[in-house]
C-alpha cells in the first residue's frame, strides 16, 4: 500500500500502528518458538547442569544425551519405517483420489453425484469412533503388522478430502481441454496423464502435502496396526519414551529432537512452497 | 453422453469409470463402513477374554448412561468446545496482524506455522515440561510476580483440561492463520485501493471489508474445528496427562482407545466408539455438506445430444 501524500501526523500515525503490529507478532513469535528451543538447550546439558540451571545457556556442553539416545533406539530403522508409511500412504491415497476425482467430475456418469457424497461422507467416520472393530477389520485382512496394512487405512482416511480437492479443482478446469485430445484418440488413462495430472498439479500438490504431515504425525493407526516393535514407527517409539527412562530431562530432550529434526529440516528447505501448497487447492472461494 | 459420442463404446466408457472408481469406493467401503457397520453390530454384544460373545442388546448403551466416567469425558467434551470461540478469533487476529505486511510478515508466518507440522506426541512432551511445577511457565510468572498463578498445570484437577487445550490451540493455530491468510488473499486489491481512496482507516477496513469478504473461510475454519476438536486430542492426551489427574483430560476418542486397548472390553469400548462417532455426526454434517456442495459433480446440461 503505497499512500504517498499523507500528512505528517498519519505518518507517525502509521509508524505507531506498524510498531505496535511488530511488537504483538514478536511476542506470539517468542510463544511460538521458546518451547522448542527450551527443548533444544535442555537436550544439550548434562544431567547435573540442568538440575542446576533449567533455563539458561548448557554451561557444560554435552552430546552425550544424542548418542545415549541413538544407541538405546534404533532410530534409522524407525525413520525407514515411518517414511516407508507416509510415502506408500501419500501415493496411494492421492493416486486413488485423482482416479476418483477424474472419474466423477470429468466422466459424467449416472450416480457419480452419489459416489461423490458417498466417498465425502466417510469423513463423517473418523478413526477415533470405530478403533476396535477397525484393528479386527485389518486383522481379517491378515495385515495386522505389515506396512500394507497401515498404508491401505492412511489412503482410506486420506481419500474424502483428497477426491474432494481435486474434483472441486478440476470443476474449474474447462471440459474443452480434454475433448481436444480425445478427439486425437486418447483413451481416458492418457487424457488423464496428458492433461488432467498437470492441469491439477496444484490440487495434487496439497493433497500430497496435507497428507504427508498428518500420515508422518500420525499416532493412533501405527500404534493400533504396527504392533511388532521393529515395524513401528517414529512416533510410536517416541510415545514410549518417558516410560523407557527415569525422569531425566535432557535425555528425554534429546528424543524429542531427534524426532522433530527431519521435520524441521524439510520444513526449513520447503517452507514457503508448503505454506502456498497447503491451502491453494484448499481455499478458493 | 458426451464421450459415448466420440468414437469410444459406450461399453469400453464403463470400463474404464469402473477401474477409476472401483479402488477407491472399495477402500471406503471396506475400511470406513464396513468397521463402521461392525462397530455398530459389536455394541450389542458382550466380549470377554476369549469367550464367545454374547447379545446383551441395548446392555452396554444403558451401561454407558449410567456410566460416571462416560458422562465425565463427554462433559469435559463439553467444555473443550466452549473454547471454540477462541479458536475461531485466536488465529483470526494473528492472520490480521501478519496481513499489515510490516517488516518480516513472511518470517513470522513461518515461525507461526512451525508448530503445526510438529507431530503432536512431540509437541505433547514438550509441554509437559514447559508446564510442569518446576517448569518454564511457572519461573516466568515467578519472575513477572505472579508467583500466586503458579500451579502443576497438568496435575491440578481444575486447569489441566484448560492447560491441554491451549497447547493443542499453540499446535493448530498455524494452520487457521494460513488458512484465514489463504482467504484474505482472494480479496482483490482494487477494493483496498477504492477504500483508501475513500480514507478509510483500519478498523473500517476490518470490519467493512476483510471481515464480510471472509465470512466463508471463518465458516470453514470453524466448521473444520468444531468438528475436529474431539478428535485431534488423542496424541496430545497420551504425551500429557493419559486422561489424569483422576478423569479431569479424559476424553471420550481416549477413553474409546483405554477401554477397547488396555482394559480390553473390545464391546464396551466400541459402545463408546458408536456414542461419540453419533456425537461428532452432528458437527462434521456441516462440513461434508460444505464440501459435498464446492465439490459435487454438476449435471451437465449443455451438449450432449447430438
Amino acid at each position: 500500500m503505497t499512500t504517498s501524500r499523507v500528512g505528517s501526523g498519519a505518518r507517525i500515525q502509521r509508524k505507531v500502528g506498524k510498531g505496535i503490529v511488530t511488537l504483538l507478532l514478536s511476542l506470539y513469535g517468542v510463544v511460538a518458538i521458546y518451547p522448542l528451543l527450551y527443548m533444544f538447550l535442555s537436550s544439550l546439558k548434562t544431567r547435573l547442569g540442568y538440575a542446576k540451571n533449567r533455563f539458561g545457556l548448557p554451561a557444560p556442553l554435552t552430546l552425550e544425551n544424542f548418542t545415549n539416545v541413538l544407541n538405546r533406539f534404533d532410530f534409522l530403522r524407525l525413520l525407514s519405517n515411518s517414511f516407508i508409511t507416509t510415502v506408500g500412504g501419500v501415493l496411494l491415497c492421492t493416486i486413488v483420489s485423482l482416479f476418483m476425482a477424474y472419474a466423477l467430475s470429468k466422466m459424467s456418469f449416472k450416480g457419480s453425484k452419489y459416489i461423490f457424497l458417498l466417498v465425502v461422507v466417510t469423513l463423517m467416520i473418523p478413526n477415533q469412533t470405530i478403533m476396535y472393530p477397525l484393528y479386527q477389520t485389518i486383522g481379517e485382512l491378515k495385515l495386522i503388522g505389515q506396512y500394507y496394512g497401515l498404508i491401505l487405512v492412511y489412503a482410506a482416511f486420506g481419500l474424502p478430502l483428497g477426491t474432494y480437492l481435486i474434483a472441486a479443482y478440476l470443476r474449474g478446469v474447462p471440459d474443452d481441454l480434454l475433448e481436444a485430445s480425445r478427439i486425437d484418440g486418447a483413451n481416458p488413462f492418457q487424457i488423464l496423464m496428458r492433461v488432467v495430472l498437470p492441469v491439477s498439479m496444484p490440487a495434487i500438490v496439497t493433497v500430497f502435502i496435507i497428507n504427508a504431515v498428518w500420515m508422518w504425525n500420525d499416532l493412533l493407526l501405527p500404534l493400533l496396526i504396527l504392533t511388532q516393535q521393529k515395524r513401528t514407527t517414529i512416533m510410536v517409539a517416541i510415545s514410549l519414551i518417558r516410560s523407557q527412562y527415569d525422569i531425566h530431562v535432557p535425555l528425554i530432550s534429546a528424543g524429542l529432537v531427534v524426532g522433530f529434526v527431519p521435520v524441521l529440516v524439510a520444513f526449513l528447505i520447503g517452507q514457503r512452497q508448503l505454506i502456498k501448497g497447503m491451502t491453494t487447492g484448499a481455499i478458493k472461494m | 453422453m458426451k464421450l459415448g459420442n466420440l468414437g469410444t463404446s459406450r461399453g469400453k466408457e464403463i470400463g474404464w469409470i469402473v477401474l477409476f472408481v472401483g479402488p477407491g469406493l472399495l477402500l471406503a467401503l471396506g475400511i470406513k463402513f464396513y468397521p463402521l457397520f461392525r462397530g455398530l453390530y459389536d455394541s450389542l454384544f458382550f466380549f470377554e477374554g476369549g469367550w464367545k460373545p454374547v447379545y446383551v442388546g441395548l446392555d452396554n448403551f444403558h451401561r454407558m448412561f449410567l456410566d460416571k466416567t462416560v458422562q465425565q469425558t463427554f462433559f469435559n467434551a463439553l467444555k473443550v468446545m466452549l473454547t471454540i470461540p477462541v479458536w475461531v478469533l485466536f488465529p483470526l487476529v494473528l492472520a490480521f496482524l501478519i496481513f499489515q505486511e510490516t517488516a518480516g510478515w513472511r518470517v513470522f508466518r513461518a515461525v507461526f506455522f512451525l508448530p503445526y507440522v510438529i507431530a503432536p506426541i512431540i509437541v505433547g512432551q514438550i509441554f509437559r515440561e514447559i508446564l510442569g511445577l518446576q517448569g518454564p511457565l511457572n519461573a516466568f510468572l515467578g519472575l513477572v510476580g505472579l508467583k500466586l498463578m503458579t500451579t502443576a498445570w497438568l496435575a491440578n484437577t481444575f486447569t489441566a483440561i484448560w492447560a491441554m487445550v491451549a497447547v493443542v490451540l499453540w499446535s493448530f493455530s498455524g494452520l487457521g492463520i494460513i488458512t484465514y491468510l489463504a482467504g484474505f488473499a482472494t480479496i482483490s486489491d482494487d477494493i483496498f485501493d477504492a477504500a483508501a481512496i475513500d480514507g478509510a482507516g483500519f478498523l473500517t477496513k476490518i470490519f467493512r471489508i476483510i471481515l464480510p469478504m471472509t465470512v466463508p473461510v471463518i465458516g470453514y475454519w470453524t466448521v473444520l474445528c468444531t468438528g475436529g476438536m474431539l478428535l485431534w486430542m488423542f496424541p496430545f492426551i497420551h504425551a500429557l496427562t493419559e486422561g489424569g489427574p483422576g478423569h479431569a483430560t479424559m476424553l471420550p476418542e481416549y477413553l474409546v482407545y483405554i477401554t477397547s486397548f488396555r482394559f480390553f472390553e473390545r464391546g464396551y469400548g466400541t459402545t463408546i466408539g458408536v456414542a461419540l462417532f453419533f456425537v461428532v455426526l452432528t458437527f462434521t454434517f456441516f462440513q461434508v455438506r460444505f464440501m459435498y456442495e464446492a465439490g459435487a459433480p454438476r449435471q451437465k446440461q449443455k451438449g450432449g445430444a447430438a
